[in-house]
């Protein structure tokens, strides 16, 4: 679908018309005024965010500040309580509701979690093939063809044939970003991928971010709490506390420096 | 007992009778295992249902089967079901009925436990490709499932074919059955017993043993941790648990990065 030239996201316009009266958004995916509580605690408050093809945003923030949440409610793995959700210029939630055209936006996006998710009862090489061979139907020659192209982009050609037991951590990530390329998403989900890798583990995979950003255009919404990683490679950061959005914005001014007391001292926190 | 004097003759004389016995217990066993393991499933999946008109039925069943003595199904399908059915069921499918009944309960506790061992996120990594819900079941979640339980599937296989013994309170000549028989024919109930102890036993100890080697090669290759150390025997033996390879957490992660 092509998209006209999408407004910056680094400020997100407040409309406060009706959902009905609103245009689709012009942005990638952009989420207004989500909101879910469990068990009547409110872990997200009214968040609006938005982010372009081909850019790569990081959520950060203490644990149940909302983050994962957001995540959640973008991939349809988590029903929001209200709010709205537009994905390629088409309204797929209103007001808390999935609604028909979310079928076809979903197909637009991958999700990597922060366990391993790969089924271990399969070779690397039926990890890959299964989802395009159930659900897009191609023939095993294709399947097979892109499956050595995904493993070669996140440098794991060589792993075609090996049981998943075999890998390490990272590799086990990078197989599972491989798999999740297999569905040709527009936009990776990432929930804390890295957070159960060493540091040099863990910056190899979210290397393989980046360069889907460059090669593929792939937008990427990450949350992690490598604040390396999100400096050099973000094109935003969104800071979550208390299910909102305290802060929002370039990398650079937010981690260097931030406006809010809750961002400078997780800042000084994390001490990247 | 110190007066009794052993006359092992009479076994010789009685294996016929015995082997007649041990090929309807394990006719039986077969019937009864090949039936649960198949019924098992749908009743697991009904026991997963979100629905509760489909939850609640398959619940109470599994509860009911549970929670009474095996025995005492036995003699309920034996003697209550022909006269609400108003149907003469012979001793032999009835209590193929009764045992079937039982152990499917006890199969899809088991199918269940395993399918919801299955971690979430694997479920819903699937979900996100796009896989449906028969797809998800078929490929990821009853093949991990089935082979995380095969120890337990086939120790309560072991336990079916000894509780078969128990259906000779109904007349069924099985083993246990025409072992009664020859003790009071014989009065030889020791040396009788013993024998059918043993037929027994050579039969459940090697289902035991690759119970045991099973569930070993499960846990190897789940990497969970090494192989136990000895010789073949000593790995089968139970018991014997593969020792946990504990790897020391990394040091000096979170340290300062690129940007310090």
């Amino acid at each position: 679908m092509t998209l006209q030239e999408p407004p910056s996201t680094d400020t997100i316009a407040t409309d406060t018309g009706t959902t009905a009266d609103r245009p689709a958004s012009l942005h990638f995916m952009e989420a207004q005024g989500l909101s879910k509580a469990f068990h009547g605690r409110p872990v997200l408050k009214s968040v609006d965010f938005a982010i372009n093809a081909g850019e790569i945003a990081v959520l950060i923030g203490k644990s149940g500040s909302g983050k994962s949440t957001v995540l959640r409610i973008i991939a349809g793995l988590t029903k929001p309580d209200a709010g709205d959700l537009d994905m390629m210029g088409e309204r797929v939630v209103i007001d808390g509701e999935y609604e028909k055209p979310w079928r076809t936006a979903r197909e637009q996006v991958g999700m990597i979690f922060q366990s391993y998710t790969l089924w271990p009862h399969m070779s690397v090489r039926e990890n890959l093939s299964l989802a395009p061979s159930k659900v897009l139907k191609e023939s095993k020659s294709e399947i097979d063809e892109r499956a050595h192209q995904a493993l070669s982009e996140v440098g794991m050609a060589h792993h075609f044939n090996s049981r998943c037991t075999q890998l390490s951590g990272g590799e086990r990530q990078r197989v599972a970003i491989a798999r999740a390329l297999m569905m040709k998403p527009k936009l990776l989900l990432c929930d804390e991928m890295t957070s159960a890798l060493d540091p040099p583990v863990a910056a190899e995979v979210l290397s393989v971010i980046t360069k889907l950003k460059e090669e593929e255009g792939i937008a990427c919404i990450l949350v992690t709490h490598d604040m390396a990683f999100a400096a050099k490679a973000a094109d935003r950061i969104a800071y979550f506390e208390s299910g909102v959005i305290a802060e929002e914005g370039d990398p650079q001014k937010l981690l260097f420096d931030p406006e809010t007391e809750g961002l400078r001292n997780f800042v000084a926190a994390v001490r990247f | 007992m110190n007066s009794y004097q052993f006359d092992w003759g009479v076994i010789p004389r009685s294996l016929p009778m015995m082997l007649q016995g041990l090929i309807l217990t394990v006719e039986i066993s077969v019937i009864v295992i090949v039936i649960a393991t198949v019924l098992g499933f749908p009743v697991a999946v009904a026991r997963m249902n979100r629905h509760e008109i489909i939850r609640w039925p398959a619940q109470v069943y599994i509860e009911v089967f549970r929670c009474t003595p095996l025995l005492v199904q036995l003699l309920w399908v034996f003697y209550a079901l022909p006269a609400l059915l108003g149907i003469t069921i012979p001793a032999v499918p009835s209590v193929c009925i009764a045992l079937t009944a039982h152990m499917t309960a006890f199969m899809a506790e088991v199918y269940r436990a395993g399918m919801q061992s299955v971690p979430v996120e694997q479920i819903e990594a699937a979900e996100m490709l796009r896989l449906n819900r028969y797809q998800i079941l078929r490929n990821i979640i009853v093949p991990q499932a089935f082979r995380q339980q095969i120890p337990t599937i086939l120790s309560l296989d072991i336990s079916l074919f000894k509780d078969t013994s128990l259906v000779s309170a109904l007349g069924v000549a099985e083993l246990t059955f025409q072992g009664n028989i020859l003790a009071s024919q014989t009065y030889r109930p020791i040396e009788v017993f013993t024998t059918v102890a043993l037929i027994y036993f050579v039969i459940a100890f090697p289902a035991t043993l690759i119970t045991n080697a099973i569930e070993a090669n499960i846990i190897r290759s789940s990497k969970l941790g090494a192989p136990p150390s000895g010789g073949r025997l000593r790995k089968l033996l139970p018991g014997q648990r593969p020792t946990i390879t504990v790897t020391p957490p990394v040091v000096g992660a979170g340290a300062k990065g690129v940007l310090a």
